[in-house]
């Protein structure tokens, strides 16, 4: 079955001031599945995955060449930033959820597109915490402070949060680097479930990580992909020396 | 030398140091108490600096004494630190009300006076209309001059009591209500933080939020916090010259509340927007990439997620401010006047709590007035920082889990 090419990135260039950190990248993101980044630190896969949403926009020096089409439609271009942003959401490496309630929390995205029906607002925190398997640890508690989560629900939070606009994708940066391996556990779940959905992109440090719940993965170094294939492909029978090195721990 | 000689001095000298700072501080509050305790009192709290005197109409009446001569005895208006009783009280039936003679102590009323020491419930002098026909609100420890114009000033208090009981009729007196106390001083005072921190905090705060969100980091943005940070070292009598030349004189506010709370906010701008930066620069970037990630803009992002965030600091650059606009004399002497009076408008002019110090200080030599109204200054500034304290922990966002 052909899926559909959600992101395609065609010689993409990116410079924070005089250094490059993404060489002519080109890459292909199919729709409803996990694809993974995976590399050492520094090599670039966090700076590619906000060039996804343009969250590079808010560092100053940063250039970009080349292009990123999403549904054909390339985003550097002149387009509307904020409707880019609700439709291709984000999951960051810390939880980060604001200091309001956790109904605010989720209804916060909503309500910024000019939503106020509290019904529909209702029904909307509901399922998206449903979905983020988090409805029935919150469900007595919504009008508490977000903050008194724990870190793993924080997260998942965080996730809830970002269904609540029903985005087409979910980036996700590391989302279990902060936590611990139960949380993990439910995380990687969750991204299980979700995936018939949404199109996930991770980026993870974990190698076990990648194998375990990702499509597709690709392999970064120094700015540049060195490898993308399928995920069993590129774990059991790598094409290049080089990623065989790093899933093998020889370096990274 | 050792090194335990040496550190032995050293903590000796750091010892020494806080208990010179700590004993001075004791020193000078326990001074500005010691010598201004003695006349603070409600009264001082409640009366216009300035003396009222008015002429009153009252229908003289036969009115009964409700009480016994023992009970009059034990009535006690006089406000022991102004005055103290010389005789009497003797209740006067026609105006259905006790008077006193006394002893003043203040500077500014003649020493012997007569004063109401007692109102009887359905008492004439309640009913008391000026010339015009207006209420006048009489109350017991108020001085009583004249009586259908005879002078009472030279005359026992026997006497006095059976002049004002021969009249009948309609009857004129002449009543002064004593001063001495700070009221308008306050009002002034809280009408002046009130105002200026209106016009001072949404500039300080948009102006915060232009430099720490919106201007690209360089020259411009560098030259606007030196400016600040320049002007916020200027001693504020410059201020004061600007404001009188510019607000007084230049607009045509003339010496008012208006000028004086536009000059204070000029002096509160550059530390509102310092203490505002430093509040919105401590807001965690997550924050900010997650509401921009939800597709929220810019301005959403700063004043539902940023904004609430900063409130700690943003309350303690009020409780600054606050304390600063309560504090500040040279300035308001040359913009807002020294007239100790409640601003009818807010192109009246008013003294504040400060300047009222400085100018019964400098100008009446009365030191004692000028610490107790110094009590006074402290105390409110204890309190609006308590208050804002409370207020900020309230708002900590933060605090509520």
């Amino acid at each position: 079955m052909d899926k559909k090419i959600k992101f395609d990135a065609k010689n993409l260039d990116l410079f924070y001031g005089d250094f490059q950190a993404l060489k002519s990248i080109n890459l292909n993101i199919y729709e409803k599945e996990v694809t993974a980044f995976i590399g050492p630190s520094g090599c670039g896969k966090s700076t590619f995955l906000r060039c996804l949403n343009r969250m590079n926009d808010l560092i100053e020096s940063v250039r970009i060449n080349g292009e990123i089409l999403f549904d054909g439609q390339d985003i550097n271009g002149d387009i509307d930033v904020i409707n880019l942003r609700t439709r291709v959401g984000m999951v960051f490496q810390k939880p980060n959820p604001f200091p309001m309630s956790i109904y605010e929390n989720i209804a916060y995205g909503p309500k910024c597109q000019g939503l106020k029906d509290k019904t529909k607002l209702d029904t909307i925190v509901q399922e998206s915490l449903t979905k983020a398997a988090l409805w029935e640890e919150v469900k007595n508690r919504l009008n508490k402070s977000a903050l008194g989560l724990s870190g793993g629900q924080q997260q998942r939070l965080c996730i809830a949060r970002t269904i609540a606009m029903q985005p087409e994708v979910i980036l996700m940066d590391e989302p279990t680097s902060a936590l611990d391996p139960i949380a993990t556990a439910k995380i990687e779940d969750l991204m299980f479930k979700l995936k018939k959905d949404y199109t996930i992109i991770i980026v993870t440090h974990s190698m076990q990580q990648a194998g375990r719940i990702s499509d597709k993965t690709a392999f970064f170094l120094m700015g540049e992909v060195v490898e993308f294939n399928e995920t069993p492909l590129i774990f059991t029978n790598p094409a290049d020396k080089r990623t065989e090195d790093y899933i093998t721990g020889r370096f990274g | 030398m050792g090194r335990k000689v040496k550190d032995t001095l050293a903590k000796g000298i750091i010892y020494l140091a806080t208990g010179i700072t700590l004993s001075v501080l004791l020193f000078i509050v326990g001074f500005i108490f010691v010598k201004g305790i003695g006349l603070v009192n409600w009264k001082f709290l409640t009366r216009d600096y300035n003396e009222t005197v008015s002429y009153v109409f009252v229908q003289a009446a036969e009115v009964p004494m409700s009480i016994d001569a023992d009970n009059l005895k034990k009535e006690n208006p006089y406000d022991a630190r102004y005055e103290s009783l010389i005789d009497g009280p003797i209740y006067i039936k026609s105006i259905g009300a006790a008077i006193a003679k006394v002893q003043y102590r203040n500077n500014y009323t003649e020493k012997e006076q007569f004063v109401i020491a007692y109102i009887e419930k359905n008492s004439p002098l309640l009913n008391a209309k000026d010339s015009t026909g207006k209420n006048v609100d009489i109350k017991t420890d108020d001085i009583i001059k004249r009586i259908n114009g005879i002078n009472l000033k030279n005359l026992t208090l026997q006497e006095a009591a059976a002049q004002i009981d021969n009249e009948s009729g309609e009857l004129k007196i002449k009543v002064v209500q004593p001063g001495g106390g700070v009221k308008s001083n306050i009002i002034t005072t809280l009408y002046m933080v009130l105002l200026s921190l209106v016009i001072a905090i949404p500039l300080g705060i948009f102006g915060a939020i232009y430099l720490t969100e919106y201007a690209k980091p360089g020259k411009f943005v560098n030259t606007i916090r030196f400016a600040a940070e320049c002007l916020s070292g200027i001693p504020s009598i410059i201020f004061g010259l600007f404001g009188m030349a510019f607000f007084v004189v230049a607009l045509k506010f003339q010496i008012s509340l208006l000028s004086g709370s536009l000059t204070v906010a000029i002096i509160l701008l550059p530390v509102i927007i310092r203490s505002t930066e430093e509040a919105l620069k401590t807001v965690p970037t997550s924050f900010r990439e997650g509401s921009l990630a939800l597709g929220a803009t810019k301005l959403q992002t700063i004043f539902k997620v940023v904004l609430p965030c900063a409130v700690p600091g943003i309350a303690t650059a009020v409780l600054l401010s606050i304390g600063r606009v309560v504090g500040e004399s040279a300035a308001l002497l040359l913009t807002a006047g020294t007239v100790a009076q409640i601003p009818g408008t807010f192109l009246s002019p008013g003294s504040t709590l400060t300047v009222q110090a400085y100018y019964v200080a400098k100008e009446e030599g009365n030191i004692e007035l000028a610490c107790a109204i110094g009590i006074v200054i402290i105390v409110i500034v204890i309190v609006l920082n308590v208050l804002s304290r409370f207020a900020s922990d309230k708002l900590d966002v933060f605090n509520k889990k």
